[in-house]
């Protein structure tokens, strides 16, 4: 188990939990990143302060803090 | 709920009853989906636009006319779930709540179904008449797939459409199934939630019904579901009612116990899983779709967010926006501005002499043309924002942008309307409603003004060549120009933190995919934006022009013009004359009520050594930037204009060093010009930040003015 603020550009991973308060965990499930959900990390910018994930065939747009609440398991 | 098919059954033996049938549709989906590219390809359609009640989020109508049915498609702004967030989803979710309707059409994007479907489940809880229009089918077929139309409507309960408004697919469809769908009757509801869920909502529909707001079992339904889901919105609507005591007590247990069954944080969290489950299930059974390779998007994106290439390829774009906007911008500028004044000089010269043509030609016609005047500029620049947004690059712009601006508590995004600010505040306060949250865009509003307009620059100018005359002047304006934008930042900074502390702002932003704009829809935005702008703030600017106009020309002073005419004529050369008109300009704008309030409050500026003729021309600042150094001119009496050394040198006699740098301060911070203003008060409703953005900047203003002058005074300028 690990933070997505820890995963490397081009891991994939499935979200065990999600410890954001409303109403980023509302955003977060809207945008489809919910518990179980595949997702893969695309980029992130050089100080690694914004993420770009691929949840399903949705490219979300994330900052440093959310990414330290998505816990996930690394996939194989 | 819907009678209307009943109507309508009868209404088929007698046309002319038909005729007066009435459809009423509102069209609901997601961000992102092309909903506007679809409504436009609707043929034959009336738009109309309007503005939502309260907020400043436009409202689209379509309506169409078929075998004899009058339909209505109401556009809401897109809406990424009921648990709403941005003012924009509130809008549509009020929308879809509270207002009579017959029909909703959801619009979802086949590219990613099963999170659009989450939605779409929200929505089929309200048991509501409806159809899904599942849209971009053509990408889809494009790499191989296809969605099964037939299954989905088993599933779902109502009927599907497949569209592509790109290859205009399904339009004609959208428009023959509203008209099926109105004539019958709904079809049962087939969507359920787990056992354990179902129970509890049975128990809270039972003691709803005790109340007769709930008489209909298919709207206790729902507001059964939105309590299980945590709804504000529907707290806040059942809160008065007398059955509220007894929800309240049997919810807080239902909370408790499901969130232990399920081993969940909140029951939000328990249905949200539950959607996502069964939509997962959905796309599963009806999306048949190939593997995907890294698709062209990608490809894209590993140039244009590359982590070192991203942001100069970024500012690039920037900087073409910019030079595009405020340099071509300027060329019809300079038409419309030859244009209002070549005709107020005509029809001063063909109307008799007097106080109407004066008001014609003086007040109205140049009022108008104040306004008109930032048209390019906003048809430009919106034109570029909207071509990032619909390509889908606005949102790496926010991505590449955000890591710096985060630190200033503003989010990527406001990097735009930031950069427009440096060319013209107007069209910078409009560009600000890309940032769809209220705080974000609030305090990005509210520091805009510190990014100094082009119309500022004459003023810089004169006073560096002034007083600056040792310095190279390139140097001196740059300092000035970024000095503004880093007074900004750090303002936001401090705004984010005394107004909205450890509020805590979440940043999760859908990246879409690229797309080619649809040219329809450009163009449809350009319209809306422009008339908009016309009516809202255009009615502002103009009056606001006239009063200024006022102020600069009452009362009239007929003796004192009767014996500066006289000497006028008696002068020998030219010369004198010419000097002689502009002490006469210089003294009539010194008695008339602009004059009279700028002596009057110049003690506020005596602290930092301005002269009388200074604070006036400070105030005529606010009616527009570009006056205060013509201001001047007349004032000191030199007649207006930059390329007059004369004010250069009157300025030097009259103003010490302390009190120009006092000036470049003030210029660069306190209020815009009244037409700013007039489109930041159309922009944001609410009273409250309208009075705070209207004081703050000019005391600000005032005690950096201050600080400034007297530390160079200490340090013995």
């Amino acid at each position: 188990m690990k933070k997505v603020s820890q995963m490397n550009i081009g891991d994939c991973a499935i979200v065990r939990k999600i410890t954001a308060k409303e109403p980023i965990r509302g955003r977060l499930t809207a945008m489809g990143i919910v518990k179980g959900a595949k997702i893969k990390v695309l980029k992130h910018t050089l100080a690694k302060q914004t993420w770009d994930i691929l949840a399903g065939n949705t490219k979300v747009g994330l900052r440093e803090e959310e990414a330290e609440n998505i816990i996930v398991e690394s996939e194989k | 709920m819907n009678t209307h098919h009943e109507s309508s059954l009868s209404a088929e033996n007698d046309k002319s009853l038909v005729k007066n049938s009435k459809i009423k549709v509102v069209v609901a989906g997601q961000p992102n989906v092309g909903k506007s590219s679809l409504l436009n390809a609707i043929g034959d359609a009336r738009l109309h636009t309007g503005n939502f009640s309260g907020v400043t989020v436009d409202t689209k109508v379509v309506d169409i006319k078929k075998d004899g049915y009058d339909i209505s498609l109401v556009d809401l702004p897109g809406i990424y779930s009921l648990n709403a967030y941005t003012p924009e989803e509130q809008v549509s979710k009020n929308y879809l709540i509270q207002e009579e309707y017959d029909i909703i059409i959801n619009i979802v994007d086949a590219n990613t179904l099963s999170r659009n479907l989450i939605f779409t489940l929200q929505l089929l809880d309200m048991h509501k008449k409806m159809i899904l229009v599942i849209n971009m089918i053509d990408e889809i077929e494009a790499k191989g797939g296809s969605v099964d139309k037939d299954k989905l409507e088993m599933l779902l309960g109502i009927p599907v459409v497949l569209s592509s408004a790109k290859e205009h697919k399904g339009i004609d469809e959208i428009v023959d199934t509203i008209i099926e769908v109105y004539k019958h009757p709904k079809e049962k509801n087939k969507i359920y939630y787990s056992e354990r869920i179902e129970l509890r909502i049975e128990k809270l529909i039972s003691i709803l019904k005790k109340s007769p707001h709930f008489k209909d079992p298919d709207f206790a339904r729902f507001v059964a579901i939105r309590l299980l889901d945590r709804d504000e919105n529907i707290y806040k609507m059942i809160h008065d009612l007398p059955v509220w005591i007894e929800v309240h007590d049997i919810l807080e247990k239902m909370y408790k116990k499901l969130e232990a069954e399920f081993d969940e944080e909140s029951t939000t969290d328990i249905l949200s899983n539950e959607r996502a489950a069964l939509s997962h299930n959905l796309q599963m059974e009806a999306l048949k779709i190939p593997e995907i390779q890294e698709s062209l998007s990608e490809k894209i994106d590993n140039i244009l967010i590359h982590p070192v290439l991203g942001l100069p390829i970024f500012l690039f774009f920037m900087w073409g926006l910019f030079q595009l906007t405020f340099e071509l911008g300027n060329i019809p500028m300079n038409w419309i501005d030859w244009f209002f004044s070549n005709s107020a000089n005509y029809i001063s010269e063909i109307l008799p002499k007097g106080e109407f043509n004066s008001l014609l030609t003086e007040g109205v016609i140049p009022a108008i043309g104040a306004v008109v005047m930032f048209l390019p500029n906003i048809l430009i620049l919106f034109l570029g924002i909207n071509l990032l947004e619909q390509t889908g690059y606005m949102a790496r712009a926010a991505y590449l942008m955000d890591g710096f601006l985060k630190k200033f508590g503003l989010q990527g995004k406001a990097f735009v309307p930031l950069v427009s600010g440096f060319g013209c505040t107007v069209p910078a306060y409009m560009a600000a409603r890309t940032l769809k949250n209220p705080k974000d865009r609030i305090i990005t509003m509210l520091v805009l003004g510190f990014m100094s307009c082009g119309a500022r620059l004459p003023i810089y100018v004169l006073v560096i060549a002034a007083f600056f005359a040792n310095h190279n002047p390139g140097n001196v304006l740059f300092a000035i120009y970024i000095g503004g934008a880093v007074l900004g930042l750090i303002v936001a900074k401090i705004l984010r933190v005394v107004l909205f502390k450890g509020e805590p702002e979440p940043f999760v932003m859908e990246i879409p995919p690229y797309r080619f704009p649809s040219m329809k829809s450009l163009l449809m935005d350009l319209w809306i934006k422009t008339k908009m702008f016309l009516k809202k703030a255009g009615t502002f600017i103009a009056v606001a022009a006239m009063i200024v106009w006022f102020l600069s020309t009452y009362p009239h002073h007929p003796k004192t013009e009767q014996i500066f005419e006289k000497k006028i004529e008696l002068a020998t050369n030219k010369k004198s004359k010419e000097s002689l008109k502009n002490e006469l300009n210089a003294k009539l704008l010194e008695d008339s009520y602009l004059g009279t309030i700028g002596k009057t409050i110049n003690p506020i500026f005596k602290p930092f050594g301005f002269d009388w003729r200074m604070t006036v021309s400070v105030i005529a600042g606010l009616a527009a930037k570009e006056v205060v150094v013509s201001t001047m001119g007349t004032l000191y009496a030199v007649g207006g204009g930059l390329e007059n050394n004369g004010l250069i040198q009157k300025m030097k006699e009259n103003v010490d060093f302390k009190a120009a740098v006092a000036l470049i301060i003030i210029i660069m911070i306190y209020s815009p010009c009244l037409a700013a203003m007039s489109t930041f008060y159309a922009e944001i409703p609410q009273w409250l930040w309208r009075t705070f953005y209207t004081v703050y900047p000019n005391v600000l203003a005032w005690l950096l003015a201050y600080t400034v002058y007297n530390i160079l005074k200490i340090a013995g300028y």
